[in-house]
């Protein structure tokens, strides 16, 4: 290395940046040395080249984006924050939500047939067997025969006293019964053969008063026995009771006459002729109400969510979630332009378009924002798991995940175009001291 | 020309019915103490700032134009086609490589394809002895080196005109007197004029003709004993 003395013109001389981009007082190779075609190599100055020649395909605007990571991070970071909070709040919605539709999910049937414009499980109420029974069974394409499943509310007196609202989901207990719950083993169904028993989940047994198998309480005065507990059923309002079809019947006499059910379940060859005969049924029949299980699954998350006003809440936290990202990643990408705007009005000297570096603040958006999204996944997949370890469901559909990709990217984009106000700023003139 | 700041008792003449003449293959130094309106009139030349009066005439595309009686797209286009900078600092891209600098110049001025803006940039940093230097970034770079950088910025797309404020004020002289001979043969190879504003005496023996403002008032002086063009010891512009 050339030996070293401070130049004799000081602070007019030449200066050039560290490895941390100051600026240090200008050295200059001391007298008598030849003057070397680089007399001002800073030897902490070396850096990696990311985008060596053959990769400089890649975009200015991504390769600045990476030049500047520290910089930037903060935009990629609230991009992250906002789509974290926004996949997590629905997801955790959708999964608080599953709860209303555990009978549907949790049997076998591909079709349900209930009373008319009946949207929620809950809410179907009694129709006459044979009557529907007849019009089922003229249908071609079902498996097995339709299957009685009797549901409604009804009131659960705990053992120390105060009562409860609990949830009647009386099926058949057959092995193959379409409607018996698949958390049920064979030797609780066959348990729930015997009359006045019930099984609930074992979430719920602090709800309803009972500690443990053997317990009895009394559900719309029917005592009745648990005779065990499965995992799987949670409940959001009123604990699913499973029980036989005769118990069922037993507590819910004054709401259901021998000659009804609360619905009608049946097996179809496949999906795509359960959705047939489900349109053929509601074409014929509009004063019944015909559903294959996914889409009464659906229906019955749906009714709720609306019913409830939580998707509003939801959105306005999503909002606030959008709001803090488009405030911090703005002011990055604005300060991010403006400590280049010396170089971006040396363009504008030249020439260039004001529009080409329009551009540029704009694509340097986007990438912020895909950055934030690749940086929101993997926190979002351990959140969730973390929640699910919690007790906590979320689901990450795929209609939210993109969804949110999208509302993530336009903000990032919405943020740019604030940013934009820096470029139109910019003067070459400020380059003329 | 004449341009003015301020208004009322505060209004202050930077330029007061100057003329300047700037043929092509011509070195044209101006000088002036601090203050004197030397970055106003080059502003006002190189289309960047308006003159309150007087008019600036220039060739473009076969006939004579008045650069400030065009609208800001025109003067845009203008600025595009016939004139290049070198301001006193480099302002380059610290993300880009050298390269690069000059690239995106043709590629975003002129619409040159990757191709061959890749080429003439090349090109550039070849004359520019900075063929080794091209993948390197500003941190990477002397002071020097940047300041040939932005020479090449400013010459890689064929200019009529080049300015240049202070162009060696960052640099020390033996630095400093490698960008006047670039600029030198810039002009005179290319056949294109170079405007240089400067308050370092020692850039005289450059200069075809000196130019020397003082309170808005310009006086012009010849320089008989400028030197030939100079062939560059790094590959020139011959």
């Amino acid at each position: 290395m050339l030996p070293l003395s401070v130049s004799e013109r000081g602070l007019g001389g030449e200066v050039c940046p560290n490895a941390d981009g100051e600026r240090s007082e200008y050295w200059r190779p001391a007298a008598g040395e030849t003057s070397p075609p680089n007399p001002l190599h800073n030897p902490f100055a070396e850096r990696t080249d990311y985008f060596p020649e053959d990769r400089r395909r890649v975009s200015y605007a991504l390769q600045t984006l990476w030049h500047e990571k520290t910089r930037y991070a903060a935009g990629v970071g609230a991009v992250a924050f906002s789509a974290v909070l926004m996949v997590l709040q629905v997801g955790l919605l959708l999964g608080l939500f599953e709860t209303t539709s555990i009978p549907v999910d949790h049997t076998s049937a591909d079709i349900w047939v209930g009373s008319q414009d009946v949207r929620s499980v809950d809410l179907g109420v009694p129709i006459g067997v044979n009557l529907h029974m007849a019009r089922l069974t003229g249908k071609s394409g079902l498996v097995g025969q339709p299957e009685l499943y009797l549901a409604n509310y009804a009131n659960l007196t705990r053992p120390n006293g105060g009562m409860e609202r609990c949830f009647i989901l009386g099926s058949g207990l057959d092995p193959d019964a379409a409607g018996a719950a698949d958390v049920l083993t064979p030797e609780l169904k066959s348990a729930l053969t015997m009359p006045d028993s019930i099984v609930i989940d074992e979430s719920d047994l602090n709800r309803t008063g009972l500690t443990g198998l053997g317990d009895r309480i009394k559900i719309n005065g029917v005592e009745v026995t648990l005779v065990g507990t499965v995992r799987g059923m949670k409940s959001l309002a009123a604990p699913w009771v499973m029980c036989s079809l005769t118990t069922a019947r037993k507590i819910l006499a004054t709401y259901l006459q021998p000659d009804q059910t609360t619905y009608l379940l049946v097996r179809a060859e496949s999906p795509q002729r359960a959705k047939e005969i489900v349109n053929e049924l509601n074409a014929e029949y509009p004063e019944m109400q015909a559903h294959t299980a996914d889409d009464f699954s659906f229906s019955c998350r749906w009714y709720w969510l609306t019913r409830t006003k939580a998707g509003i809440a939801i959105g306005y936290a999503a909002l606030l979630g959008l709001l803090v990202g488009a405030v911090i990643t703005a002011q990055t990408l604005y300060s991010a332009t403006m400590a280049s705007a010396r170089e971006f009005a040396t363009l504008l000297a030249l020439g260039i378009p004001r529009k080409k570096i329009y551009g540029l603040v704009m694509e340097q958006s986007f990438w912020v924002g895909a950055a934030g999204i690749v940086v929101a996944w993997p926190v979002v997949y351990l959140l969730s798991l973390g929640a699910a370890a919690g007790g906590a469901k979320v689901v990450l559909r795929w209609e939210v995940l993109a969804g949110a990709a999208v509302l993530t990217i336009l903000t990032a984009l919405g943020s740019g175009l604030f940013a934009l106000r820096s470029v139109r700023s910019i003067q070459p003139m400020s380059l003329l001291r | 020309m004449s341009r003015s700041f301020g208004d009322g008792a505060l209004k202050r003449f930077a330029l007061r019915d100057v003329t300047v003449d700037l043929f092509p293959g011509q070195l044209a130094l101006l000088m002036g103490p601090s203050g004197s309106g030397k970055s106003t009139l080059l502003a006002v030349l190189s289309g960047l700032l308006p003159p309150d009066s007087g008019q600036v005439f220039a060739e473009d595309q076969g006939r004579t134009v008045d650069v400030w009686a065009m609208t800001d797209p025109e003067r845009e286009q203008f600025r595009l086609r016939h004139t290049g900078f070198i301001f006193q600092g480099y302002n380059l891209f610290p993300a880009l490589t050298a390269l690069q600098q000059l690239e995106i110049v043709l590629k975003w001025g002129a619409g040159l394809d990757n191709a061959e803006a890749r080429s003439r940039a090349e090109d550039m940093l070849k004359r520019l002895g900075l063929d080794q230097q091209k993948s390197k970034k500003p941190a990477q770079l002397s002071g020097g080196e940047k300041q040939r950088v932005a020479i090449g910025r400013a010459l890689v797309k064929d200019p009529t005109f080049i300015f240049a404020d202070e162009p060696t004020s960052a640099l020390d002289w033996e630095n400093g007197k490698v960008v006047l001979e670039l600029l030198r043969a810039a002009a005179h190879s290319r056949q294109a004029s170079i405007f240089v504003v400067s308050h370092d005496d020692r850039m005289k023996e450059y200069a075809d003709v000196i130019y020397h403002l003082n309170e808005g008032r310009l006086e012009v002086e010849h320089n008989p004993a400028a030197p030939a063009p100079i062939h560059l010891p790094v590959e020139g512009f011959s």
